[in-house]
C-alpha cells in the first residue's frame, strides 16, 4: 500500500524526517518495501485567479487573460479554453522554470505582453493531460506557491500489510499505530454534513445475517457527476489509484482513508428495495466490468426487484451503476462475512482493493461512519442535498470482544518486566479498553478481528512494547547432535565426495520421458507413480519413483557443455503410490542414494584418457561404500529395467535387497542422448546407513604370510564370487587375503580362466610348507566342486 | 726420510684435491699409491734396506700411505656425493605441469549449508530430524493453525497429489509440519532442527523453484520466552554470517507463531551503509527467516499442553543464503548440476 506521508500526517502527528516514520512503521510490523520522495520538479509556480478573460485582439486561438496573486492584475495570453474569469489556476511567473528546464519569462504574443504561463498538468510534469490547464478548486489559496497545494515535496512509503492486519489497510489504521508509537495524538475524520429532512428511498432487508452483519444507505439528491477537487485527485495519484469522477473518488479516498470500501448505486436505476440474500444457482448478474457472471449461493447479493444488481464486497451492477447523468446516489457501506468475499472473489476471478480489505476483516461497526464521511465528500464535491435519515440495518450485532488477559500469561511468553500497568497503557495505547489489574480485562475494538484470544493481546504488548527491546538468551537443549543414522548418511556422502563424485539436486518429479526410458513393466515400482493433481508443466505432473533419471539428465546437461566425463550422486526421496509401512496415511517415500559416472574416471596421467567408467567402476564404488560403512554386501546376476541385462547386479545386505549395480541399459542411456557406458547404483539409503554393531578390529598377526596364485578354468556360469567364496570357506580363518585378480576368455568355449590371489597367515604360528599346501589343494579342491578346474592340469 | 716419500708428501695431496672426476681421482690413486707408485717402490725395497733401518722407513712409508689413502677417501666421497647430484639435477621436471589428474568430487553447495546450519544448532544441543515430503494437510496447514481457507492453501500456491488412502495430501509447502510430528512422537523438551525439501506451485526463473530447501527450527520447553527466540536466532546470525552481523526482528504474521517475527541481518556486502548495494538493493538489510513463538493451537494439535510448556519456531530457506553468501543470481545454478559449478566448491 502506497502511503502519502503528506497525506498521513493529516491523522497524527509525525516526525518530520520520512526515515523515521518508516523505521516505526518496521517496528510495528508494516514492512517498509520502498521510500520515494517526490518533489516538484519546478519553481516560480504560484496559484493565481483570473480575473478576466478576453479575445486576444490580433489572434483567434488564444486569449489574454488578467490573473492576480493577490495584487495588481497580470496579462497572460493563454491558449486553453477549459475556463473562464474566476478560475483558480497555476501560474508559472517569470523566471520560473518547467519541468525539462523550460524557462518561463516575458513574452510578445502577436503585441500583447505576455507574463508567464498558464500552466497545464503535463507542463507540471504532474500528467499526461494537456487538453487544458489546471482548473483549482476554488478555496485553493491565491497566492500560495502551487507546489504547496498539491502537497509537495512528499515521501511515498510503500507498505506491505500483514493479512491478520486489514485495520492497516487505510491511512487512519497505520495512524493508530503511529500514534500509540510516537505517543501523539490520533484524529479520526468526524464528518457532520449539512442534511436536509427526508426518508431514502431504497429500504434493505437482509436475508443473510451470516453473510451481511451490518448494511447501512444514504442518500444524496441533486449531486453532479464531475472531476474531484484536484488536491483529492493528487492524494489518489500518489497512492496510486487512479483518479475517475468525483464519486468513485470519494469512495476511494474513504477506503484509503478509513479502510471502508464502498459502493454508490444510481438511486434512479434502482427498482424497489434491496433485500440482502444468497444467490440462487440460476442467476446471472452482468457486473461493473460488463461480465455477464453466474452466480451461485456462495455469492452474496444485493438484489433489488429487478434481481441481483450487486456482487457483495467484490464489485456492483452494470444496471444501477453510476452513469454521467445521474443526480441520486445511494452510498453502501456494509459489513461482509470475510470468507464469502474470499470464496467470491475468488471463484469471479474479481480481486480488487474492496475484495482484498473484506476478505481480511473490515471493522464491521465502520460503515455508519464511512458512508457518512463518504456523503460528505460527495457534497462538497458534486453538490447536492443529503437525506438525513441514515438506513443503518444490522442483522448480527457484533459487540467488541472481552479478554482475560493473566499477567502471568503474559511473563510466560513475554519474560518478566510486564506488569499490568504496562501491559494496559500499551495496549490503551491503541484504543483497547482495560479494566482490572490481574487478570486484565480487555476490550477490544471491532476494528481488530484478529485478536480473539489471549495470546493475540500478548502479540500485541510485545509489538507496542517494541521486539527491539527485549533481552537476548540463549537456552541450550538437551543435546544429542545427528542420530547414528544421520552421521552414516554423511559419512557416505563424504565417502562419494571423496572418490571423485559431485552431489546433484534434481527436482522430485518423474518426467513421461522417463517411465519410457527405463520401460519398467507394468507391476514394477517404478511404475507405481504418485500424481501431482495440479502441475504447473508437464515434466512437473509425477512424483520421481527413482533417483537415477534426474542423474543421466544432468549427464545430459554436462554432456551437451562439453563435459562428457561425468561422476555424480544423489541423495534424496523417490515416492511411491503405497501406504507408507510406519504412517499409513501417507505414501511411502523412502530415501536413496544413487550414482552415475560415464567417460573416463578416475586418475591419469598427464594427457592420458582415463578408463572408461564401467560396471566395475560402479561396483567398486559400491564396494568403497561398504567398506567405509561396515557393511557386507553381496552381489548376484540380476536383471533390472533401465540396467545393462548382461551388466547388472542387485545388491543384497544378508537377506534383504537394497538395490541394483550396475551399468545403464544402452537403449535407456539413449533415451538422455548419452552413447557411452553409464556406471550407475541405486541403493536404498536407511539400508546402508542403519547402525551396525561396533566394529571388532584384528590385531595384525606378527608370523609371516604365505602367498600364491591360483588360475582356474571355470565355466561362463560360475561366477567370480561362487568361487572366491567357495576358496574362502577352504581357507577358512587363515585366509587374509583372497580376490580375482585376472580373467582370461581364451580358454575355449563357455569357459573362462579366473586367476585369483590368496594371502594365509596364521594368528598363532608359522606355517609349515606341508601346512599352506594343504589349505591351497582344500581350495582347488572346492573350486572343482563347482565345475573348474586348475588352468594347465589335466 | 726417502726423498721420494717426502716429495710424495708435498706434491700428492694438491694432486688428490685438483682431481676433478672419479676417473681423475683413480688416476691420482694409482700414481701416488698404486703398483707403480713411489710407495709400492719403497716398500718393495724395503728388503734390500740394513735391518735397523727398515722399521722406521716402513713407518714413514706407512704413514704418509695412510695420510694419502684417507684424503682419497675423503675425495672420492665429495665427488661421488657431487655426480649423484648432478644425475638428481638432471631429473628435473617441470614443476608446474599439472601432475596427476586425480578425480575430485564435491558436497552440493546446498547440502553444505544444510550441514553447517544444522551443526550451529547442535551446538546449542538440538537434534535433527528430517520428515516426509508428500504430507496430509492437516500437518503442512490445519495442525498449523491455518484455516481451510486460507490463501496459502489454494492450488495456485499448493502442489496437491492423488491419493485415495486419506484425505488432502500435498507436497509440504514448507518444513513446518515437522514441528506437529515431533511432538507427537517426543515428549518435551523439544530442541529440534528440520531440514529438506519444499514444494511449491511456482514457475522456475531466476529466483524460483516448485522445489527448494527449507530448515524448520522448534525448541519447547517450560519457561521458554520471546528473549529465547531472539538470543538464539541472534547467535545463530553471528555464528552463520560473521560476528559483525547486527539483526532485526520485526513483527510479522504466521498463522502458527505469536507473536510472529522476521528476523533481518544487516548486509553482509555492505554492512547496510551503500545505497547502490548489489546484494541488499540500498536495504541495508536482508530478510533472513521467519520466526515466533509456537501458538497455542499448535501445541494442542500436537498433543503438547500450551498451559505447561512454551516454545519459539523458525523456518528459513536455504538456497537464499547460499546465494547470498557465493553471490549467485539465478537459483537454477543449484539444480542443473553443471560440473563447471559445482567444481568451484570441490
Amino acid at each position: 500500500m502506497k502511503v502519502s506521508l503528506r497525506w498521513l500526517r493529516e491523522y497524527v502527528d509525525l516526525p518530520d524526517d520520512a526515515e523515521s516514520v518508516a523505521r516505526a512503521l518496521v517496528a510495528l510490523g508494516h514492512e517498509v518495501e520502498d521510500v520515494e520522495t517526490v518533489t516538484a520538479d519546478w519553481s516560480g509556480v504560484t496559484i493565481a485567479r483570473v480575473l478576466e478573460v478576453a479575445p486576444h485582439p490580433d489572434a483567434d486561438k488564444v486569449r489574454l487573460c488578467q490573473v492576480t496573486v493577490g495584487g495588481d492584475p497580470i496579462p497572460v495570453v493563454c491558449g486553453a479554453w477549459n475556463f473562464e474569469a474566476g478560475a483558480v489556476v497555476a501560474w508559472a511567473e517569470p523566471g520560473a522554470v518547467l519541468p525539462g528546464d523550460f524557462r518561463i519569462g516575458v513574452r510578445t504574443i502577436r503585441g500583447v505582453e505576455s507574463n508567464g504561463m498558464i500552466c497545464s498538468e503535463r507542463e507540471l510534469g504532474l500528467g499526461d493531460d494537456h487538453d487544458g490547464i489546471i482548473v483549482l478548486d476554488d478555496d485553493a489559496p491565491v497566492g500560495t506557491p502551487f507546489a504547496d497545494w498539491v502537497e509537495l515535496p512528499d515521501t511515498i512509503i510503500d507498505v506491505t500489510i500483514t493479512p491478520n492486519r486489514p485495520d492497516a489497510m487505510s491511512l487512519v489504521g497505520l495512524a493508530r499505530d503511529l500514534a500509540a508509537h510516537f505517543d501523539t495524538g490520533l484524529r479520526i475524520p468526524a464528518p457532520e454534513p449539512t442534511t436536509v429532512a427526508g426518508t431514502v428511498g431504497t429500504r434493505v432487508v437482509i436475508d443473510d445475517a451470516e453473510g451481511c452483519p451490518r448494511f447501512v444507505l444514504r442518500q444524496i439528491d441533486g449531486v453532479h457527476i464531475g472531476r474531484a477537487p484536484y488536491r483529492m485527485r493528487r492524494r489518489l495519484a500518489a497512492s496510486g489509484v487512479r483518479p475517475i469522477s468525483n464519486l468513485v473518488d470519494v469512495t476511494n479516498y474513504v477506503m484509503l482513508e478509513l479502510g471502508q470500501p464502498l459502493h454508490v448505486f444510481d438511486a434512479d436505476r434502482v427498482n424497489g428495495d434491496f433485500t440482502v440474500r444468497r444467490a440462487d444457482d440460476a442467476e446471472t448478474m452482468e457486473t461493473l466490468d460488463g461480465t455477464t457472471r453466474r452466480l451461485d449461493p456462495t455469492d452474496i447479493v444485493i438484489v433489488d426487484a429487478d434481481g441481483p444488481t450487486s456482487l457483495a464486497g467484490t464489485m456492483g451492477g452494470l444496471r444501477s451503476e453510476v452513469v454521467d447523468t445521474t443526480s441520486r446516489v445511494l452510498i453502501e457501506a456494509a459489513a461482509w462475512h470475510p470468507p464469502s468475499i474470499m470464496r467470491t472473489s475468488r471463484r469471479h476471478n474479481l480481486r480488487s482493493e474492496a475484495s482484498a480489505r473484506f476478505e481480511r476483516g473490515v471493522d464491521p461497526n465502520l460503515p455508519p461512519l464511512a458512508a457518512t464521511r463518504a456523503a460528505e465528500l460527495m457534497l462538497a464535491t458534486g453538490g447536492g442535498s443529503l437525506v438525513d435519515e441514515v438506513v443503518d440495518v444490522i442483522a448480527r450485532p457484533i459487540e467488541p470482544a472481552v479478554i482475560s488477559l493473566g499477567v502471568d500469561y503474559v511473563a510466560r511468553t513475554l519474560g518478566p518486566g510486564f506488569d499490568s500497568a504496562h501491559i494496559a497503557e500499551l495496549l490503551g495505547s491503541i484504543g483497547f479498553g482495560v479494566t482490572g489489574t490481574d487478570p486484565l480485562e480487555v476490550t477490544v475494538p471491532t476494528v481488530r478481528p484478529d485478536v480473539v484470544r489471549p495470546i493475540d493481546l500478548v502479540e500485541e504488548v510485545a509489538r507496542l512494547h517494541g521486539y527491539e527491546r527485549f533481552p537476548e538468551t540463549v537456552p541450550a537443549g538437551p543435546g544429542g547432535g545427528w542420530s547414528p543414522e544421520q552421521r552414516r548418511a554423511m559419512q557416505l556422502r563424504t565417502v562419494l565426495a571423496g572418490a571423485g563424485l559431485h552431489q546433484a539436486v534434481n527436482l522430485s518429479f518423474l518426467a513421461a520421458e522417463d517411465l519410457d526410458a527405463f520401460a519398467y513393466p507394468a507391476d514394477h515400482d517404478g511404475r507405481a507413480v504418485v500424481r501431482v493433481v495440479n502441475p504447473l508443466r508437464d515434466e512437473e505432473s509425477a512424483m520421481r519413483t527413482a533417483v537415477l533419471p534426474g542423474l543421466l539428465r544432468s549427464i545430459r546437461h554436462n554432456r551437451s557443455h562439453g563435459r562428457p566425463d561425468v561422476a555424480l550422486f544423489e541423495t534424496g526421496k523417490v515416492f511411491f503410490a503405497r501406504p507408507d509401512a510406519t504412517d499409513p496415511r501417507i505414501p511411502a517415500q523412502p530415501d536413496r542414494v544413487a550414482w552415475a559416472v560415464t567417460g573416463g574416471y578416475g586418475a591419469t596421467e598427464l594427457g592420458a584418457e582415463a578408463r572408461p567408467a564401467d560396471i566395475h567402476t560402479a561396483t567398486a564404488l559400491l564396494r568403497l561404500v561398504a567398506e567405509r560403512l561396515g557393511l557386507d554386501v553381496a552381489l548376484e546376476a540380476a536383471t533390472e529395467p533401465g540396467f545393462h541385462p548382461g551388466r547388472c547386479a542387485r545388491v543384497s545386505i544378508g537377506d534383504r535387497t537394497v538395490g541394483y549395480v550396475g551399468e545403464i541399459h544402452p537403449r535407456t542411456a539413449a533415451a538422455y542422448d548419452i552413447d557411452t557406458r553409464v556406471a550407475a547404483a541405486e541403493l536404498d539409503l536407511a539400508a546402508l546407513t542403519a547402525a551396525v554393531d561396533h566394529r571388532l578390529l584384528a590385531a595384525p598377526s606378527p608370523y609371516p604370510q604365505v602367498d600364491f596364485d591360483l588360475a582356474f578354468v571355470v565355466p561362463d556360469a560360475v561366477p567370480a564370487a561362487d568361487v572366491v567364496g567357495a576358496m574362502h570357506q577352504a581357507g577358512g580363518a587363515l585366509v587374509e587375503h583372497l580376490a580375482p585378480f585376472d580373467e582370461y576368455r581364451g580358454v575355449g568355449d563357455g569357459q573362462r580362466s579366473l586367476a585369483v590371489r590368496v594371502r594365509l597367515r596364521s594368528h598363532d604360528k608359522t606355517f609349515t610348507n606341508e601346512e599352506a599346501a594343504a589349505v591351497r589343494a582344500a581350495m582347488i579342491e572346492a573350486v572343482a566342486g563347482l565345475g573348474g578346474a586348475l588352468r594347465g592340469v589335466a | 726420510m726417502d726423498d721420494r716419500l717426502t716429495h710424495l708428501r708435498a706434491t700428492a695431496p694438491d694432486l688428490i684435491l685438483r682431481a676433478e672426476t672419479l676417473d681423475a681421482l683413480h688416476e691420482v690413486e694409482q700414481s701416488v699409491v698404486g703398483r707403480t707408485s713411489p710407495i709400492a717402490e719403497i716398500r718393495r725395497t724395503l728388503g734390500q734396506l740394513p735391518p735397523e733401518e727398515r722399521p722406521g722407513v716402513g713407518r714413514a712409508v706407512k704413514e704418509v700411505a695412510d695420510e694419502l689413502a684417507e684424503l682419497i677417501d675423503t675425495r672420492r666421497a665429495v665427488l661421488e656425493r657431487a655426480a649423484a647430484d648432478a644425475l638428481l639435477v638432471g631429473d628435473r621436471v617441470d614443476v608446474t605441469l599439472p601432475g596427476l589428474s586425480i578425480p575430485t568430487g564435491g558436497l552440493h553447495p546446498i547440502q553444505r549449508t544444510i550441514d553447517e546450519i544444522c551443526e550451529i544448532f547442535i551446538g546449542l544441543g538440538y537434534r535433527v530430524a528430517e520428515g516426509p515430503e508428500a504430507e496430509l494437510g492437516w500437518y503442512n496447514f490445519d495442525a498449523l493453525n491455518t484455516p481451510p481457507d486460507h490463501p496459502a492453501r489454494a492450488e495456485s500456491d499448493t502442489l496437491y497429489l492423488e491419493w485415495e488412502h486419506h484425505d488432502e495430501l500435498l507436497l509440504r509447502t514448507q518444513t513446518s509440519p515437522m514441528q506437529v510430528r515431533w511432538m507427537e512422537q517426543h515428549p518435551a523438551p523439544s530442541y529440534v532442527v528440520v531440514p529438506g525439501k519444499v514444494y511449491r506451485a511456482d514457475t522456475i526463473d531466476a529466483s524460483h523453484l516448485p522445489v527448494f530447501h527449507q530448515i524448520e527450527g522448534l525448541a519447547v520447553d517450560e519457561g521458554i520466552t520471546f528473549s529465547d527466540l531472539k538470543g538464539t536466532l541472534a547467535h545463530f546470525a553471528h555464528e552463520f554470517f560473521g560476528a559483525r552481523t547486527k539483526v532485526r526482528f520485526r513483527p510479522h504474521f504466521f498463522p502458527f507463531t505469536e507473536p510472529s517475527a522476521e528476523l533481518d541481518v544487516s548486509c553482509f556486502a555492505c554492512d547496510g551503509g551503500q545505497s547502490d548495494c548489489r546484494v541488499c538493493r540500498g536495504a541495508g538489510w536482508l530478510e533472513m527467516l521467519g520466526c515466533g513463538m509456537v501458538d497455542p493451537n499448535v501445541f494442542t494439535a500436537a498433543g503438547y499442553d500450551p498451559e505447561v510448556v512454551t516454545g519459539f519456531a523458525f523456518g528459513m530457506g536455504v538456497e537464499r543464503p547460499a546465494m547470498v553468501r557465493h553471490g549467485i543470481n539465478n537459483i537454477r545454478h543449484f539444480v542443473d548440476n553443471d560440473l563447471r559449478f559445482l567444481e568451484q566448491l570441490a
